[in-house]
């Protein structure tokens, strides 16, 4: 089967082709091929929709090339509403081996992402400290603005930025820089 | 005959020198990113030393969105003790004058600093060198090239956190002694959240002892700081209460006392925190973070037996990480915390 029936075997699942191409398609050679292709297509698109059409497993195409040759049977109608109970049963199985195939994948990466990153935080598993809650950093935080405190409370605020200058001088060696900061929060400056 | 020799050999010649080439580009890169590195950090290295060691004497400017304040510094290392002097540009009058462990200030009355507050926080280097943490851990160092600030020729270096519980820094050092003339801190989106740098510079003058005296005439408050405390004790002083999480990295730093006791303070070698705890007093204070350039101010209130503490993390974190750290206090003992008795 050629690209351009692939193409017109989708647009027939979008009910966008045209008689023209549907009737080459009919016309094709090998229409256990086509059927096989139908069938995989709709199998995949009740995976992604979470369901089953009621095309899936049904043999369409006498009665599409009937409705095409004007000739509409009831032989045909019945035909077309018989499902195909060898194909529906592998319906299942199909979906089944995805998920599965899904769920192996996912393991299976998340199995090199643990040994991968277990040698990076050996912090972490030599310290048996609590892990905060991991959405925390996500949250937003609330935000006090300095202008909004009261003497009092700046007086306090202020206090504690004073000592973190003085550890801070430990820290980085930039004592200068955190007493810089006092006096910008202050609020002189130009 | 000779010919096709000749061809022969320049064509293995050929195939040698691209096979070299091959080899040099896939082995170039990692010897020379790991050898950068390596450079990074020795210039690190130097940076606490550089600080406290060299003479030097200029004007600063901290920077912090649209806010610009200056200062001027002196400093010198003399038979061994640290002196410095630092007079505030703009704004009221004001300095501060240190002498080895003994501290002079002299600051305005007008404005909200309160001369006491100031005393205990002397704002110098100091014992960097004691902070023996691999910082290339938590930050990719990198060397940036050179540049030049206030008149000297400098190296950058870049050092971008691994993770997104700490800032991101740009330190540029005088090529000479290591000296930092400029830095930047920037958060995860790049931005710049301050600036320090030197506009004006003299490195290794002798600086007369004129330079160290004060000048400012004003209520003069001197104290002596103590000795830095041993890092161990850092645990002794979280007394009654425990803290559940910090950033890898952050270890216990050796701070000098500073009287009120229930603070403990935090570096990675870079960035700094210090956490302290208490019983709510009577001033009410909002809980949540207040930023200054790139330091946080969380506070966050924590309930044990009816009684409320107040925990207030200060440093050089982003606010989701200063929160985490706060949120992470748990008390264990509120006696131990002042809080018996009433």
């Amino acid at each position: 089967m050629d690209d351009r029936l692939r193409e017109t075997l989708s647009a027939m699942m979008d009910d966008e082709a045209d008689e023209l191409s549907v009737r080459r398609l009919l016309s094709h050679g090998s229409q256990d091929e086509v059927r096989a292709q139908w069938q995989r297509w709709q199998d995949v698109r009740d995976l992604l929709h979470d369901g089953h059409s009621p095309a899936h497993g049904v043999d369409v195409s006498v009665a599409v090339r009937e409705l095409l040759d004007g000739r509409t049977s009831a032989s045909a109608r019945s035909r077309v509403l018989r499902p195909n109970t060898n194909v529906r049963r592998w319906h299942w199985p199909a979906a089944a081996m995805v998920a599965t195939a899904l769920l192996i994948g996912f393991g299976a990466g998340a199995g090199w992402d643990s040994s991968d990153v277990g040698p990076l935080q050996p912090a972490t598993a030599a310290a048996p400290e609590p892990e905060p809650e991991v959405s925390t950093q996500d949250q937003p935080v609330r935000e006090i603005a300095l202008q909004g405190l009261d003497d009092e409370q700046w007086e306090y605020m202020s206090r504690y930025l004073l000592e973190h200058a003085q550890h801070n001088s430990v820290g980085a060696g930039r004592g200068a820089v955190g007493y810089a900061r006092l006096v910008s929060a202050n609020g002189n400056g130009y | 005959m000779i010919i096709r020799k000749a061809l022969s050999a320049v064509s293995r010649n050929r195939a040698l020198s691209l096979l070299m080439i091959l080899v040099v580009l896939l082995a170039g890169p990692m010897p020379v990113a790991a050898g950068e590195e390596e450079e990074a950090v020795a210039w690190l290295n130097r940076l606490g030393p550089a600080l406290n060691m060299t003479s030097y004497r200029g004007v600063f400017v901290y920077a912090r969105g649209d806010r610009v304040h200056s200062m001027q510094i002196a400093h010198r290392y003399n038979e061994g003790v640290v002196e410095e002097r630092l007079v505030l540009q703009d704004g009221g009058s004001g300095e501060i004058v240190r002498k080895g462990m003994n501290v002079v200030c002299v600051l305005p009355e007008r404005g909200r600093i309160k001369l006491d507050q100031v005393i205990p926080s002397g704002p110098f280097a100091e014992a960097f060198t004691s902070q023996l943490v691999p910082v290339s851990r938590w930050y990719r160092a990198e060397m940036k090239g050179g540049d030049r600030v206030a008149g000297y020729d400098v190296v950058t270096v870049a050092l971008s956190a691994k993770d997104p519980y700490r800032y991101s820094y740009r330190l540029w050092l005088e090529k000479s002694t290591g000296l930092l003339v400029k830095s930047h801190v920037r958060n995860a989106r790049g931005e710049v959240l301050e600036h320090f740098q030197f506009t004006s510079l003299q490195i290794g003058e002798n600086i007369p002892d004129s330079e160290f005296e004060i000048r400012t005439r004003g209520r003069e408050i001197s104290r002596t700081l103590g000795e830095p405390a041993p890092q161990a004790s850092a645990v002794q002083r979280m007394d009654g209460w425990q803290l559940g999480w910090r950033p890898d990295g952050f270890m216990p730093a050796a701070a000098p006392r500073s009287g009120k006791g229930q603070a403990v303070a935090f570096s990675d070698g870079l960035a700094a925190f210090s956490v302290f705890v208490e019983p709510a007093g009577a001033v009410n204070m909002p809980t949540g973070a207040s930023r200054i350039g790139a330091t946080t101010i969380y506070m966050h209130k924590v309930w044990d037996k009816g009684r409320v503490f107040l925990v207030t993390v200060v440093g050089e974190l982003p606010p989701q990480t200063a929160r985490q750290v706060a949120e992470s206090v748990r008390i264990e003992n509120a006696l131990a915390l002042g809080a018996g008795g009433s």
